[in-house]
């Protein structure tokens, strides 16, 4: 059964990759990566970055590392080349008894300011325990914005996958071919299973590289992929429906695309509405797992909170399965 | 190696049956053509031997197992040629082969013996989906093929093949059954099914009028003629005659005896002449 099943999906993969519509599915993540990088604050930009000589003031490094991100270069030509570099880097270097603060010139001020003050600090041997203030914080050590552009990619990727198997049983129902897999051993259990493996693999590979392009490294993967892996599962049912319900490849892709109105409500649910309209969103397994991913993306998610939303998409999810099943198999025959 | 015993369908699960009461028996090693025009029940019954159709009404058994509760393991017996062909477009020939090969769970036929056989060699590595019809109908044959089937279905095997290859897929599908294959030929086509078919059974309306060997039928259902061309007052005058009407005999003798001859020749009466004389439909 197993060799089969992956002879399957070895043929989707290969004819995915020859074709232009499946390959650019394929690209997404790495597109919404680079993007959600480029339009929004990094994870690591919340840090202070700083440029020092090497052996220059020991004393000094150490300090600084207790407040920023310190890296230390050898001369001042390094130190150059690597604040000319693309990201927000601040080099502090003597002069004399002084010190001079060197920039690009298109740096947060915010950044600038820090720098100077962080090095009067020094000066002046300002420490920890001199200050009187207490931290109280939410707990949100991620920009939200960047969260949220992350967490609804990783739900965007699972409707995705849904959509590559729409267009791989398209492909079958064009090409005729279905009735000729029918005349082979191949259950419809393992054509099922087959084809569903690129639908699935297609979130895992999407959710695992927008995390890590985004900065989100240091996740629990695991519980990334358990929430994941749930609310794929709708995608992939939707995705076998609109495949057997269509006759061509744009007609099955603009029907899977409807599952994007569930998905953005869940999101603008969760991120505008007040807690009395929650309640109207609890049907969309989207919601659960959005909420879901963004506990895993702020890392403070436990493992029971992570089975609990998994549970109730999963729920969901088989609800529809019971609605669908038949059709589906109908629908390969 | 087929039975089919009170076999009914309705596509609308009513009275209105596509296959009525159908019964007949394929032996082991022949080659049974199951003859009707467009319409007749003969995808439907063929849709049903194969399980892509489900069983209503009636008793069937294929290659030893009983259609009502069809087993994986039965399609390692079975081969089945589509009249439309249906390969993956955007694999290539091998490719397609390969990919069906894996499907199986018996001994199968490399893909490059297969594509030589229908005469596709050296378009191995060429798209489906950039071949002509003819080809794409070729591989779909060859893929047929795939697990040396011990039971062969055809659907219209020969149709849209130029001469020369249709010739080339009749040779193998007697090379086949000389080698023990039995063969279930659909077709509409009375020339092919006269020259390939051990037995035909015509089917007519979901029903099936007869069954019997092409010869048989011939010697029952078929008036020898002859046709005669022979010139008369300086014209050419083309005639047919029955060997059996003691009319015709007379003015044959007289045309003999008087006229130039010009030409002469017996005819026997084709399948297809007998199919209308039979079933009373013409084979569109």
């Amino acid at each position: 059964m197993f060799k089969k099943v992956w002879a399957i999906f070895m043929r989707d993969l290969k004819v995915n990759i020859r074709d232009f519509l499946s390959l650019y599915i394929f690209v997404v993540p790495l597109l919404f990566a680079i993007a959600i990088n480029i339009f929004t604050p990094g994870i690591n930009d919340t840090t202070v970055n700083l440029a020092l000589l090497e052996g220059e003031n020991p004393k000094q490094i150490s300090y600084f590392k207790d407040f920023a991100k310190v890296e230390v270069f050898k001369d001042i030509d390094e130190i150059k080349k690597r604040v000319e570099g693309r990201d927000n880097l601040v080099a502090i270097l003597p002069e004399g008894e002084k010190y001079y603060i060197m920039t690009q010139g298109n740096e947060p001020e915010g950044i600038v300011e820090y720098a100077k003050l962080l090095n009067t600090f020094f000066q002046l041997d300002v420490q920890i325990e001199d200050s009187n203030a207490e931290i109280f914080e939410f707990g949100r050590t991620v920009p939200p914005l960047k969260k949220l552009l992350v967490n609804t990619s990783i739900l965007f990727i699972s409707v995705l996958g849904g959509m590559l198997i729409a267009l791989n049983i398209v492909e079958e129902k064009v090409d005729r071919t279905i009735s000729a897999i029918n005349l082979t051993p191949t259950s419809r259990r393992s054509f099922i299973l087959g084809k569903s493996i690129i639908g699935l693999i297609l979130p895992i590979y999407g959710s695992i590289a927008i995390t890590w392009i985004t900065g989100f490294k240091s996740v629990n993967f695991f519980q990334l992929l358990m929430i994941v892996f749930a609310s794929t599962l709708l995608s992939l049912l939707i995705g076998f429906i609109e495949g057997i319900n269509n006759e061509d490849f744009m007609n099955a892709a603009g029907s899977i695309k409807l599952l994007f109105l569930p998905l953005a409500a869940s999101v603008v649910a969760i991120e505008i509405l007040s807690d009395k309209w929650q309640k109207f969103f609890y049907w969309s397994p989207f919601y659960w797992a959005y909420k879901g991913n963004d506990i895993v993306l702020s890392q403070n998610g436990s493992w029971q909170q992570i089975l609990m939303y998994s549970g109730i998409v999963l729920v969901i999810c088989s609800i529809v399965y019971i609605f669908l099943a038949p059709k589906i198999r109908k629908g390969l025959e | 190696m087929i039975t089919v015993k009170n076999l009914y369908h309705s596509y609308n699960k009513d009275d209105n049956f596509a296959v009525k009461d159908v019964s007949f028996e394929v032996k082991n090693g022949e080659i049974f053509g199951f003859l009707g025009p467009s319409g007749a029940g003969k995808s439907t019954t063929q849709g049903i031997l194969t399980g892509l159709l489900k069983l209503q009404k009636g008793n069937v058994s294929v290659a030893g197992y009983d259609v009502k509760e069809i087993k994986q393991k039965m399609f390692n017996k079975i081969g089945m040629s589509f009249e439309q062909s249906n390969v993956y477009s955007k694999l290539t020939a091998k490719e397609n082969l390969e990919f069906y090969r894996k499907l199986f769970d018996v001994e199968t036929y490399k893909p490059e013996e297969l594509l030589n056989l229908v005469g596709l060699e050296g378009k191995e590595n060429i798209k489906a989906g950039e071949f002509s019809k003819g080809m794409k109908h070729r591989l779909t044959f060859a893929r047929s093929m795939i697990n040396n089937p011990e039971l062969w279905f055809l659907d219209e095997p020969t149709t849209g093949l130029d001469p020369a290859i249709a010739s080339q897929i009749k040779d193998i599908i007697k090379q086949k059954n000389a080698n023990g294959v039995t063969i279930f030929l659909t077709t509409h086509n009375m020339f092919i099914a006269d020259e390939l078919c051990d037995r035909v059974a015509f089917i007519v309306d979901g029903e099936i009028k007869l069954i019997d060997s092409p010869k048989n039928l011939k010697l029952q259902y078929g008036d020898n003629l002859i046709d005669v061309e022979y010139i008369n007052n300086g014209e050419t005058i083309i005639e047919t005659y029955s060997t059996v009407l003691e009319k015709d005999k007379k003015s044959l003798k007289n045309i003999i005896e008087n006229y130039e001859i010009q030409t002469m020749h017996t005819k026997e009466a084709t399948l297809e002449e007998i199919f209308i004389k039979v079933t009373g439909r013409e084979l569109i």
